[in-house]
């Protein structure tokens, strides 16, 4: 269908593009610096999180000795050793540095100064509860205007009153069979969950993050590239040379696709190579199968980019509008962080993104080691989106060139 | 994408290019109004006009660059729109914007644009290195284009423009902003390649370079023919030494700074 000359067209206009990539080296150094700023600064401000392990009653935590303020409202004896208790253990485990205020509001004042994170209460009658044989409370204040930081408190501190709840359990079971050869775990515990990891080796947050910033740079990246290069051209007047010349159109869009197709592939495998020196991230899947993922997430995208520098006046008015569709992509396209987290119209607006099923096939193939046929779904989407987007856009270039 | 080509040939075979009633409206603003020309075989073709007058939207559709919005016009027999693709092979254009990629080499810039005419690789390259030996810039053939001054580039753009050795050649304000040396230089090749039997399309607002160079001028204004002479009769007709009061007699001295349509209109990155 697409003739011999078509491409040869086509390869001539990409070697020139890449050509004019290569020559300027300001643009070029740019160009590479873009992953390896992205990969080194996503990196540090998501901080690896250790495991916890089950076995030995460890909590991991990405963020370690947060300060927290202990209110011991209740002067009983089990108030105190509950108390004495979550200090040891915060402090072994590195979780919270624990100072001790007198009342609620001092701790209520200090953290709303920013100096806690977190207050836990042991409220009068605490003793009395434990001493009675009922379920006594232990009360939580967190520092709700960092939501991540609350729940991460929250969850550690629940966590830490569970191995102590445990203890009190254990002890209550000696004491009413001393001679029992039981293991008392087994009656508090009988089922424990132990984490059987899909790949086996530690996984980090980057192993989510690697694939995702692939599929995000090479996306962005055919829809930016190739509006720009069109637009760049029609300012500077070579444009005119491409259509007074007796080729066919699509050649000049099959050039500048393929130009960024090669340039988002570079950035890509970049950003995995970085992901692999600098943040140990492992690659279990084919190589191959990424090629052929990455191409279809530009091939899915360039069809916008064209269209929009279709209908944008001008260079400027474009990068505009490029940016106002990619910004917003980035977040609900399941890149920083999984979409599930998002109310579901936002899901929806989030699936409707190409960006997200590249990333989806991408993670996949890296981290679980996908064959093509279990990324099928998302491959076919890719394609649909390609000859959805295109059917608009050559004609829409074609229309938009003629003015 | 096939472009259905059209084959019927110009019943007039002496006629390079002849428009009918062509016209080109950007929303209210009429462009180029009902135009007819015909421009004979060889010869230069003087395309004279106020600023906005409509030259270049002219030249741009008889260029394939944009539909005209009603009339016809035919290049070398083609019709621009049916037969735009054999148009395309058979014209050259040297436009008010350098045709050529400031980061390519003068040679890499001509072997680039040739082969969008599928000019093979070796003939090509001879093609090339002939044309800038002919404008004599064979020492900075491997230099990027980027660095040339004003002169060196249009030297390259008028070869680039020729390579494929165009029929009709259409050119665009070829000699505004160079100085004297390549404007001298630009006016011999334009002459010369006339001799080579090559029609040639040229506007300028430089009236001494229309009356040395055209065989006859058409001068337009407001989209519309004013008058189409040789500058020889043109002089006569108007009684004076020079195609300056000519051109003025006929479009009037008021400058034009009034904000027509086209201020208003979506013209989008150079497209008049």
């Amino acid at each position: 269908m697409v003739e011999k000359i078509t491409w040869e067209v086509a390869l001539d206009i990409a070697r020139r593009n890449l050509l004019d990539l290569w020559r300027s080296k300001m643009l070029l150094f740019f160009f590479l610096l873009f992953p390896l700023l992205l990969m080194s600064m996503f990196g540090y401000i998501y901080p690896p999180v250790p495991k916890s392990n089950p076995n030995t009653g460890s909590i991991g935590t990405a963020f370690p000795n947060l300060p927290v303020s202990l209110v011991q409202m209740d002067d009983g004896p089990a108030a105190s050793t509950v108390a004495a208790q979550f200090i040891q253990l915060s402090q072994q485990q590195g979780l919270f540095k624990v100072s001790e205020s007198t009342t609620y509001q001092a701790a209520r004042d200090l953290l709303v100064q920013g100096n806690l994170k977190g207050i836990v209460i042991i409220p009068q009658g605490f003793s009395a509860a434990l001493t009675a044989g009922q379920p006594a409370t232990v009360q939580i204040t967190v520092d709700e205007t960092n939501p991540t930081i609350a729940a991460t408190v929250q969850g550690e501190i629940s966590a830490l009153f569970n191995i102590i709840g445990s203890n009190i359990s254990n002890q209550n079971i000696r004491d009413m069979d001393p001679g029992a050869p039981v293991n008392p775990a087994f009656i508090i515990q009988p089922i424990s969950v132990t984490q059987v990891p899909l790949i086996s080796g530690v996984s980090s947050s980057f192993e989510f993050l690697a694939p995702g910033f692939m599929a995000l740079t090479v996306i962005t990246g055919s829809l930016q590239g190739v509006a720009t290069a069109i637009s760049r051209e029609k300012e500077q007047g070579t444009m005119d040379g491409l259509l007074v010349s007796p080729i066919p159109h699509i050649s000049i869009i099959l050039g500048k696709v393929t130009a960024q197709t090669v340039r988002g592939l570079i950035q890509g495998f970049l950003i995995l190579g970085l992901s692999i020196i600098l943040f140990g991230v492992r690659i279990y899947g084919s190589p191959i199968i990424m090629l052929i993922v990455m191409v279809l997430g530009t091939a899915s995208f360039v069809g916008v980019g064209i269209i929009l520098t279709a209908v944008a006046p001008d260079q400027e008015t474009a990068q505009m509008m490029t940016v106002l569709l990619q910004f917003p992509m980035m977040f609900v396209s399941g890149i920083l962080f999984p979409i599930d987290q998002m109310p579901t119209w936002l899901q929806t607006v989030g699936k409707g993104m190409p960006l997200y099923y590249a990333a989806d096939a991408l993670r996949k193939v890296i981290i679980l080691n996908a064959p093509l046929t279990a990324i099928m779904p998302d491959v076919l989407i890719l394609i649909v989106y390609t000859f959805l987007t295109m059917t608009i856009a050559i004609p829409l270039f074609e229309k938009a060139m003629r003015r | 994408m096939t472009v259905q080509e059209s084959v019927t040939v110009s019943p007039l075979p002496n006629q390079a290019i002849e428009t009918h009633g062509l016209t080109k409206r950007f929303g209210n603003f009429t462009a180029v109004d009902s135009v007819d020309l015909s421009v004979q075989k060889g010869e230069i073709y003087g395309f004279l006009g106020p600023n906005g007058a409509g030259k270049t939207t002219a030249i741009r559709m008889l260029c394939t660059l944009i539909s005209p919005t009603s009339g016809s016009a035919s290049v070398d027999g083609y019709d621009i729109v049916q037969g735009a693709n054999e148009v395309r092979k058979r014209i050259g254009l040297v436009s008010e914007k350098l045709i050529m990629y400031p980061r390519l080499t003068a040679l890499e810039n001509l072997m680039f644009f040739g082969r969008l005419y599928g000019i093979e690789r070796t003939t090509l390259r001879k093609k090339s290195e002939e044309l800038l030996e002919m404008v004599k810039l064979t020492p900075f053939k491997d230099k990027l284009v980027g660095g040339f001054s004003s002169g060196m580039r249009q030297r390259v753009n008028v070869i680039r423009a020729i390579l494929h050795d165009p029929d009709i050649l259409f050119m665009d304000e070829p000699t505004t902003a160079l100085d004297p040396q390549s404007t001298r230089f630009v006016r011999d090749l334009v002459k010369d390649l006339r001799r080579e039997g090559h029609t040639i399309v040229l506007t300028t607002h430089i009236m001494e370079e229309a009356d040395e160079l055209s065989d006859r001028v058409c001068i337009i204004d407001h989209g519309r023919v004013m008058a189409v002479d040789t500058p020889q009769s043109f002089k006569q007709k108007y009684n004076t030494e020079s195609l300056l009061d000519v051109f003025l007699e006929l479009t009037g001295r008021e400058l034009r700074d009034s904000a027509n349509g086209r201020i208003s209109m979506r013209a989008p990155m150079g497209r008049m």
